[in-house]
């Protein structure tokens, strides 16, 4: 395994890590008026794989932010528990957001890292076919 | 398609067969090719088998919805630069046998 294909192994393990947040942003931004919904936050992990030789990034577990969630009093709702107050989700849509946004932006700079490294490859091959 | 045609890496794996230094029961002694400057063709043969194989397991694996696109386009990826390499280098000796041969007696 030279170098460039080490690179491109860790970009991938990047974009994958990258592409699971984004999915657990989607499900917080997908369940914002579910009751009593508590919002998901993913933690990373560094794992060495021997096979390629190379760090990725692993997905370290999925975890539960544990801040109460938001209480509205409306006493006419139905979901309305006997002091009248209803839970909605502890899910912050402005959060959410610029958890996805970065997502979006650590996704492209892996993908910028795996061109990068492609594209050196090949212009170093180029130099034997002249 | 013939699914055969998937099955290149067995191709690859028998030239790699073709590499091992078996070849001195016929009294002749195989040169000796890879060097401490660190150039072995024998590595270099079974990467590319290596590298071929993992990018057609990887393909059907997505095929069946069992891997990710990230796996595969890694996978495919590095199957062409090790390709490339492969053909380059390939090239370059074809080039230089004919070099030879052009040479006048």
């Amino acid at each position: 395994m030279n170098d460039f294909v080490k690179a491109m192994s860790a970009a991938a393990s990047g974009m994958n890590a990258q592409g699971f947040r984004l999915r657990v942003v989607s499900e917080n931004v997908a369940n914002t008026d579910t009751p009593g919904y508590h919002r998901k936050t993913v933690s990373f992990g560094n794992v060495f794989d021997n096979e390629v030789g190379a760090n990725r990034v692993t997905v370290g577990g999925i975890k539960l932010d544990e801040s109460p969630v938001e209480e509205r009093y409306d006493p006419s709702n139905p979901m309305a528990n006997e002091a009248g107050y209803v839970e909605a989700s502890n899910v912050n849509l402005m959060l959410e957001m610029s958890d996805g946004r970065e997502a979006n932006r650590s996704y492209e700079a892996n993908l910028a890292t795996f061109q990068q490294a492609r594209q050196m490859y090949s212009s170093l091959l180029d130099l034997l076919k002249r | 398609m013939d699914i055969n045609a998937f099955n290149a890496a067995n191709t690859y794996g028998a030239a790699q067969k073709l590499l091992t230094p078996e070849r001195q029961s016929a009294g002749v002694t195989a040169p000796k090719i890879s060097d401490e400057s660190g150039f072995n063709p024998e590595k270099l043969v079974s990467e590319l088998s290596n590298a071929v194989g993992k990018s057609e397991n990887a393909a059907t694996a997505y095929m069946a919805g069992r891997a990710d696109p990230h796996t595969v386009v890694e996978a495919l990826a590095s199957a062409e630069l090790a390709v490339e390499t492969a053909v380059t280098l390939r090239n370059k000796v074809v080039e230089a046998y004919q070099e030879l041969m052009r040479m006048p007696v």
